[in-house]
């Protein structure tokens, strides 16, 4: 609660939402529906679960507004954050038995960071991530891919790949570390 | 604590821990600021992620959401901030005591009541795993449907009202009241849905006070009155009581 609302325009947003105004939720919506909209989708893997998904995490961002703090982190990674927990719940929930098989199938065609690459178009953003992403080893890569893009935990990512669940736990933090370097987050 | 935990940030950031785990590490985060940090980093790096794989929504995804916000109470600011409030409140009501007078500290009522209905609508928004009949999910559609409108009625002898939302094409309605005193003892709430051919049950109120929110049994098609009478407990056919109030779903 230290620092005032200062230079981030979506942190200043989220402080008018908090009072709830209306106006300052619909461009928040504008800036950040494509990004929550993106990342839901890319992780329940079905357009109507990922539509009811993301409006789910808009209402929980109205709801909760009052309660993003900036000390603890930015506006932009606490409404990411919102929407890959959401995301993740969903698909943890309902689709588990049939999108493993459905991933066992996709693995054997290549690496699923392929995935992203085709998906992703054409920005510097995108390139950077693409990137950041080439930089790791594999293990890393497919880990963090595994767990961020596909919702799984590390048991099933352990089980996915055949290695030991610390082996994951520890390739998750160390792949993570890498990317943060190349992208330069500070906090 | 144990080498092993501070392993965990980068699970932690992605969502890959149980439940169970999740909680556990939680903890230790509150008692590691080097932990704590590192989480701070790895979850943006995790959202940068996220944003790489962006994709415009559908134009009428909008229109949902703001329908449903609309219909949804916002949460009170942080509980540091409502402790302070609520301390000095205190402080008023013992002096309003001290002089004689007796009241209820209302910021500390509003605080309560806003609290229900946090509470209330938090566990509504909990997963919904698909379209089903179950009330809470019928709720939600009905809170979220793009035709939902809400018409208002004050509740009779204070701050209270009630709040029916209709939605035509659900076929549906959602009651819901807020500053609503405990019905007397051996009694309950009723609700009816009063068309041209008079009232039809629609279900009791169980609520000891508060907010509360409710589907409407039976469909609703937004022409007719909602109104809630006194029943004996386990409800009535026909109403016995002059309607405690009448939401006009036409007005």
């Amino acid at each position: 609660m230290g620092r005032p609302a200062g230079h981030d325009p979506l942190e200043r947003l989220l402080a008018l939402v908090a009072r709830g105004d209306e106006q300052a939720f619909a461009e928040l919506y504008r800036q950040v529906a494509a990004a929550v909209f993106g990342l839901v989708t890319r992780v329940v893997r079905n357009p109507a679960q990922a539509e009811e998904v993301t409006q789910e995490v808009f209402v929980e961002l109205w709801r909760t507004a009052s309660r993003f703090d900036p000390d603890r982190g930015s506006a932009r990674s606490w409404i990411m954050t919102c929407a890959h927990r959401r995301a993740v719940d969903r698909v943890r929930s309902a689709e588990r038995a049939a999108r493993r098989d459905d991933l066992a199938g996709r693995r054997d065609q290549g690496r699923p960071y392929d995935e992203v690459v085709e998906q992703v178009e054409a920005s510097l953003e995108r390139e950077h991530v693409r990137r950041g992403l080439d930089a790791l080893t594999d293990l890393q890569r497919e880990a963090v891919v595994l767990a961020y893009y596909g919702g799984y935990t590390h048991r099933e990512i352990a089980e996915l790949l055949g290695v030991p669940s610390g082996t994951v736990k520890t390739r998750l933090r160390d792949g993570l570390i890498r990317l943060r370097d190349h992208l330069g987050v500070g906090a | 604590m144990t080498a092993d935990l501070h392993t965990l940030t980068g699970a932690y950031a992605a969502h890959a821990l149980s439940g169970g785990e999740r909680l556990a590490f939680e903890r230790h985060l509150a008692a590691c600021p080097a932990c704590a940090q590192e989480v701070r980093e790895l979850t943006e790096t995790a959202a940068r992620l996220g944003a790489a794989v962006a994709a415009r929504p559908p134009a009428v995804l909008w229109e949902r959401v703001r329908a449903e916000v609309v219909a949804t109470r916002q949460l009170a600011p942080v509980a540091g901030r409502a402790e302070r409030h609520r301390r000095v409140e205190r402080g008023r009501a013992l002096a309003g005591l001290r002089g004689g007078r007796r009241r209820l500290p209302p910021l500390l009522a509003a605080a309560a009541a806003l609290l229900v209905a946090a509470v209330s609508v938090a566990a509504l928004n909990l997963g919904l795993p698909g379209r089903s009949e179950r009330p809470v999910d019928l709720v939600a559609a009905v809170l979220g449907a793009p035709d939902a409108r809400r018409v208002v009625a004050a509740l009779p002898g204070g701050p209270g009202q009630a709040t029916v939302v209709v939605s035509r094409q659900q076929r549906r309605a959602v009651f819901q009241a807020s500053g609503l005193a405990p019905a007397p003892a051996d009694r309950t709430y009723q609700l009816w849905v009063v068309d041209r051919s008079g009232p039809r049950p629609a279900g009791l109120v169980e609520a000891g006070g508060g907010r509360v929110t409710r589907l409407l049994d039976g469909r609703v098609t937004g022409t007719e009155q909602v109104a809630m009478t006194v029943e004996r407990r386990g409800g009535a056919k026909r109403p016995t009581s002059e309607p405690v109030v009448v939401v006009d779903l036409e007005a």
